[in-house]
């Protein structure tokens, strides 16, 4: 049964799951804006 | 010279929403009552992710539709990007309910009828890009993939709600029971109601991503043809 501590490093892992997912949508944001710009 | 669009600020709002459902999930919504340990709170995120899915392929068959009477390339790649983003949604929906059921029944994999539907699913729309990939005519793809689109969705509804309700099932009871109630504890249900929306947000996000990139493509394709 895991406990209070180990709650806090799948907490921690999915966080920077997170942040992963969400600075690369970010940076393919971008990517498409500047191809749309230079059509 | 042309001014730069700025970066939208609605990411950002993701960005924190969704970090709070994670803190939510973890530290604010109470240990749930007969699951093993701390297992029951990958719901916030298996729940959502199942719930992406279906949605996805909601879209899939509409923007499918819309093509089969528009005949407006576009409309294929909504219909790629939304099989696409359902396909990822069903696999990750997957891998954490194989992790619950280890935790819960000692095995990544029971041969239970939500785990044999789910992967029946997975394959379905596996061959909705495995046919996209064996043509290589644009129009032909669209045409064929659309309509594949449309048989592969008839299944969708009773893999997901039918199959699962009719054989017996280790699998817990879903959001809303066979008695038509929610059973769960109100901040487990605001965390997931959070969820839910987040998830749907990061899906909203992705498939405008992916119909954009899609779009640039086609003009690109367009205009070297002419």
């Amino acid at each position: 049964m895991p406990g209070p501590e180990s709650l806090v490093w799948v907490a921690a892992v999915t966080v920077v799951i997170w942040i992963g997912v969400f600075f690369y949508c970010l940076a393919l944001d971008r990517r498409v804006r500047r191809l749309e710009e230079g059509e | 010279m042309t001014e730069r669009k700025r970066s939208p600020w609605w990411p950002w709002v993701l960005f924190a929403w969704m970090a709070l459902v994670i803190w939510a999930a973890f530290f604010y919504a109470p240990a749930a009552k007969g699951f093993k340990g701390e297992s029951a709170r990958i719901v916030f995120f298996h729940v959502p992710q199942a719930w992406v899915a279906v949605l996805a392929f909601c879209v899939n068959l509409i923007a499918s539709l819309r093509y089969l009477r528009r005949r407006d390339l576009v409309d294929d790649a909504r219909a790629a990007a939304a099989a696409r983003l359902g396909l990822v949604f069903s696999v990750l929906a997957t891998v954490t309910g194989s992790l619950f059921a280890k935790v819960m029944w000692g095995s990544f994999w029971n041969w239970d009828p939500r785990e044999v539907s789910i992967a029946i699913l997975l394959l379905v729309y596996a061959a909705y890009f495995a046919l996209r990939e064996s043509i290589p005519d644009d129009e032909r793809r669209a045409s064929l993939s659309s309509s594949y689109a449309v048989l592969a969705f008839v299944t969708m509804p009773f893999l997901v709600f039918v199959v699962p309700r009719i054989y017996w099932s280790l699998h817990p009871d879903t959001l809303i029971n066979a008695r038509g109630s929610i059973d769960m504890e109100s901040r487990m249900f605001q965390v997931l109601m959070g969820a839910l929306a987040g998830f749907t947000g990061l899906f909203s996000w992705l498939y405008t991503l992916d119909v954009r990139l899609a779009r640039v493509g086609l003009k690109r394709r367009q205009s070297e043809e002419s």
